[in-house]
């Protein structure tokens, strides 16, 4: 009788999937989140509007492929607004999973408006395509629903920085270094992990200066006096773009000279930096050398050169920003739809290891893709690179570190 | 220590020209407005249309940002205040209606400018000043860092810092040395007693929320240098904190926020220097501690009722 | 007393057994936990502002203190999660005993002063100094505790707490006297009613079910930094709403967070910042026109609105 039973019900179950197989949705749902105003618009805009982009044009194409239905299939972006509210966006993100039943989940930029989501993903075993939210938080080894797109985890992010100070540093005649931070999740957590290479390296070098402080700072006149009188031989300042912006006009408004000057917006938001700061004031700065620099091979979407073609066609007014958040938006768009592709069905552990499976292998715009076994991004590193000015007066990126891909010979000191 | 000194005292000035708008318009009309903020916002961007359309020295945007936003104050006050002031409790209400005029104001230049960080380079505000200055006392004509008692702070800082003297001397002026000047002050100290006595209340009050909303705008022309750059969203953090300034000098007394805002810029250079991470704590204590231990302010009247 | 049967059966126990049971038929449950917590923060502004005048502009600092005296309690003594939560109540009511000076200022300075002590608060916790204990700005990740369901069944029950708590006020001697000083605090104190002594009381109780409701909040989401539970949004939104209803009544903050909530949710899903602009002229034509509220749309009738 069970025997029969459960005959009975395998070919219930067959014969479902199989139906479910052929019935193929009219559209793919992805659900996800933007915030329009507020604090975070700025690096959520950009973002979004890549991942908006790359909808329209694959839609214009028919859709993207769908393994587990075999065709190509069109996409449906539903997209609610946070407006950098936490809260929100915890019911929006709720609101995407229960109400809308979205097919894939992905999260608004940033650790802040990450967050909610983690928890809400995590309840309703929905996976999580976490977009930039770096927060060493989200990762542990209990959480299967959520990997890591399009930036490298805080954790390891800054590890180039280190391993120059801490590698060529002594040669040119770094030892003392100072780091400012604000203190927020994301440039706290790169503090920390600047502050631990350099320790767990052995090099020569002292840290003069280690200080926090308040994310809303908007000005640091005293502060840069404090760490000019420790006479550093590098700063490393790590902070939001409004935090740099800042930082970077106070140390020219007071003319204070840095040997060597590390920050980290000048390499993900060029354009927005150049535009506050002047091409003048991020002369001979340090910082990440962002993908769009460095036209990465690609075996997979647009190669740089297009998707910025593609971006300036589309956004002509040039009120969002073309840099390291629009090219992370892509890279999501991507790992989407080459997961889609090789997925053989929607069911979360599916969708799991269908991006797990990239890892590695997915080579896009943003560099190779690669995850820990948390679902923390490890690939997609920036190298240290440092601003100059070209023939023009307008900024180009010299690459230092690591030196397998390094352009050039660093300027230091600082003239 | 004489670098942060000195610091506090610029960036304090420069505070106090933020909230002394904010305190004529409570001390006149006992309305608190929470859109404060966002008319420094504005005149942030008067001075940024200036110099981006026009190529002018933002100084120029000082006398445009005033008039337009004193028009838009006088036009504003008879809309909504009259309303207002007949409602039960018009100081609470105040509070509401700005701050629904304050996501009005942020939600119209999101619309308009997007989100994205702006700012104009140093050297632009009072370049036309520096060339008057070079012809003077020679040096060169350009905006380098200032320098006092032989220690640099950012030229923007010394001029933003001279232009709230100015203002703060203007405001002096006016409330003591000219007619309508004297009717506000009577209206600031007796309001019931002002009515009384036949004068148009109106009249006082619709000036000094002019005033005041120019004053603001005033001071934002200065927000792109003194914060390094603004946004639509920026209106609210300014309220704040000049709150916290108008405070420290007394609320309803224009003339103590000049000493509020040096107070605010002293301590913050001083907690900034010595305790980083609590460098935006302090200002908050601060406040709290002078409510309860000095409630009339540094200068002012008193405020407490039990 | 039949007045408060019938407005236990006509308001509270309806909506209690209605968020008890929409679970159930809506599956967007933290919208749904959302419309508790702001019930309970309108009602908890109600309780301090409603009935003793008071206007709580840093509310949000009693929630986030109950949030993190929550996390601190599951994280260092992995405490139950409903013990953790009462803590949450009691780290909020500590609070509010510290900050009961603040109930000797008047008017607008004592609302500038609580959203000075809630920011305080705010960088105290965010502060990388007491990372040991509070996580700093790294933000909280709880996982042993994670329970929608059941922080879902604490939030009614801390919202059927404060509604017998408005309830109470509103029908008993203790209310009416806060009323009656509320109107004139003087003659009040003349009449032998001990102002000081009832205000703290009150206050207390506002801030107690501010800091239960944080607690159910942490439990709830168990992700969040600082800047969430803190976040400044939730006391404007629940002033807002209490005052959009009409407060020293039981159901005015009701209606105001289920119309005001309501529309912020149906139109925020779908159209982008054109919400914010709609919201906020919402607000001021509120101010403008009905600044006793909804119910005053009643009260003005004549009826009677409990």
């Amino acid at each position: 009788m069970i025997r029969k039973a459960s005959i009975a019900l395998a070919a219930a179950l067959t014969l479902g999937t199989q139906a479910f197989a052929a019935d193929a949705p009219a559209e793919i749902k992805i659900g996800t989140l933007y915030a329009s105003s507020g604090r975070y618009a700025s690096i959520s805009m950009p973002v979004h509007s890549a991942l908006k982009l790359w909808v329209e044009q694959k839609n214009a194409e028919g859709g993207v492929y769908v393994k587990a239905f075999d065709k190509k299939i069109p996409i449906k972006l539903v997209a609610y607004d946070d407006q950098s509210n936490t809260a929100t966006a915890a019911t929006l993100y709720n609101q995407l999973v229960t109400q809308d039943k979205v097919d894939m989940l992905v999260a608004d930029s940033g650790s802040v408006l990450t967050a909610p989501a983690v928890t809400i993903a995590r309840d309703h075993k929905m996976f999580l395509f976490d977009q930039t939210g770096t927060g060493a938080s989200f990762f542990s080894k209990d959480n299967p629903y959520i990997a890591l797109m399009a930036d490298p985890v805080s954790t390891i992010w800054p590890k180039p920085v280190a391993d120059f100070i801490t590698h060529d540093g002594p040669g040119l005649g770094i030892k003392k270094v100072a780091i400012l931070y604000s203190t927020n999740e994301f440039t706290g957590t790169q503090a920390n992990a600047v502050r631990k290479f350099i320790k767990d390296s052995g090099a020569p070098i002292e840290i003069v200066y280690d200080q926090g402080i308040p994310t809303e700072t908007t000005n640091y006149t005293v502060i840069i006096n404090n760490i000019l009188a420790k006479e550093p031989d590098a700063v490393i300042h790590l902070g939001y773009a409004p935090n740099d912006i800042a930082f970077l006009r106070n140390v020219q408004d007071v003319g204070a000279k840095f040997k060597m000057l590390f920050c980290i917006y000048p390499g993900l938001e060029t354009e927005l930096l150049e535009k506050n700061v002047g091409a003048k004031g991020l002369q001979h700065v340090f910082t990440y050398v962002p993908p769009q620099e460095l036209e990465y091979p690609v075996n997979f979407g647009m190669k740089m050169s297009d998707f910025k073609k593609a971006w300036d066609a589309k956004y002509k007014d040039g009120k969002i920003e073309f840099g390291f958040n629009s090219v992370a938006g892509y890279t999501t768009a991507l790992v989407l739809e080459k997961t889609l592709s090789v997925a053989t069905s929607l069911d979360r552990m599916e969708l799991r290891k269908a991006v797990f499976s990239l890892s590695g292998k997915l080579k896009t715009l943003d560099g190779t893709f690669a995850l820990d076994e948390m679902g923390g991004q490890i690939g997609e590193l920036t190298p240290l690179g440092q601003l100059e000015l070209n023939e023009h007066g307008h900024i180009k990126f010299v690459s230092i570190y690591p030196h397998e891909t390094a352009t050039g010979k660093p300027v230091y000191p600082r003239p | 220590m004489l670098y942060p000194l000195v610091a506090g005292v610029l960036f304090g000035l420069y505070f106090s020209l933020v909230g002394i708008g904010l305190n004529l318009v409570f001390g006149v009309m006992r309305i608190v407005n929470l859109a404060h903020g966002d008319f420094l916002m504005l005149g942030a961007f008067v001075a940024f249309g200036i110099y981006t359309a026009a190529g002018l020295d933002p100084l120029v945007g000082i006398p445009v940002a005033f008039a337009l936003f004193c028009v838009a104050g006088l036009l504003l006050y008879w809309v909504l205040v009259p309303r207002l002031q007949r409602a039960r409790d018009p100081e609470m209400l105040s509070f509401i209606l700005f701050f629904g005029f304050s996501q009005v104001i942020e939600a119209l230049t999101t619309i308009v400018f997007g989100t994205s960080e702006r700012s104009i380079p140093s050297r632009q505000l009072a370049s036309s000043l520096a060339g008057i200055r070079a012809s003077l006392f020679g040096g060169e004509a350009t905006n380098g860092p200032f320098r006092i008692f032989g220690l640099s702070f950012p030229a923007s800082w010394v001029v933003a810092a001279t232009v709230s003297v100015i203002a703060i001397i203007c405001v002096y002026l006016y409330l003591y040395r000219t007619r309508l000047g004297t009717l506000t002050r009577a209206v600031m100290s007796r309001r019931d007693e002002a009515v009384a006595t036949g004068i148009n209340v109106d009249r006082v009050s619709a000036a000094a929320f002019g005033i005041g909303l120019g004053l603001a705008a005033v001071a934002g022309v200065f927000a792109p240098f003194m914060f390094g750059s603004f946004t639509p969203a920026f209106g609210i953090d300014a309220t704040v904190t000049s709150f916290v300034v108008v405070v420290l000098g007394s609320l309803g007394n224009p003339l103590g926020t000049a000493l509020g805002g040096v107070v605010y810029g002293v301590s913050y250079m001083l907690v900034q220097t010595y305790l980083s991470s609590w460098a935006d704590l302090l200002p908050y204590v601060l406040l709290i501690a002078i409510l309860l231990l000095r409630p009339s302010g540094l200068l002012g009247r008193r405020v407490r009722v039990a | 007393m039949p007045d408060t049967l019938r407005h236990y059966l006509i308001i509270a126990v309806p909506l209690l057994i209605v968020m008890a049971v929409l679970p159930s038929v809506y599956s967007n449950h933290l919208l749904l936990f959302n419309f508790v917590i702001f019930f309970i923060l309108a009602q908890g502004v109600n309780i301090i502002y409603g009935f003793t005048g008071y206007l709580p502009f840093g509310y949000v600092g009693f929630f986030g203190a109950g949030a993190y005296g929550f996390a601190i309690m599951v994280m260092h003594l992995n405490a139950p999660a409903p013990l953790a939560v009462l803590v949450g109540g009691a780290v909020a009511v500590v609070l509010g005993l510290i900050l009961t000076p603040l109930l000797r200022l008047a008017g607008a300075y004592f609302s500038i002063a609580n959203l000075a002590a809630a920011l305080a608060v705010l960088h105290l916790v965010a502060n990388p100094a007491l990372e040991q204990i509070t996580k700093g700005p790294y933000g909280v990740a709880l996982n042993g505790t994670f329970n929608p369901t059941m922080a879902y069944a604490g939030g009614i029950l801390i919202l059927a707490l404060t509604l017998g708590i408005v309830v109470y006020l509103k029908n008993s001697s203790f209310g009416l006297a806060l009323q009656a000083v509320r109107e004139d605090s003087f003659s009040a104190s003349m009449s032998g009613v001990n102002v000081v002594k009832m205000r703290t009381v009150a206050w207390l109780a506002s801030a107690l079910v501010a800091g239960l409701a944080g607690g159910v909040f942490a439990w709830y989401v168990s992700v969040f930094y600082p800047d969430n539970v803190f976040s400044a949004d939730f006391s404007i939104f629940a002033i807002v709403f209490a005052l959009f209803g009409g407060v020293a009544t039981i159901s005015g903050p009701l209606i105001g967070v289920i119309i005001l909530y309501g529309i912020y949710n149906l139109i925020g899903f779908t159209t982008p910042q054109y919400f914010q602009l709609i919201y906020g002229l919402l607000i001021m034509a509120l101010v403008l026109f009905l600044p006793a509220g909804l119910v005053s749309l009643a009260t003005r009738r004549g009826w009677y609105v409990p």
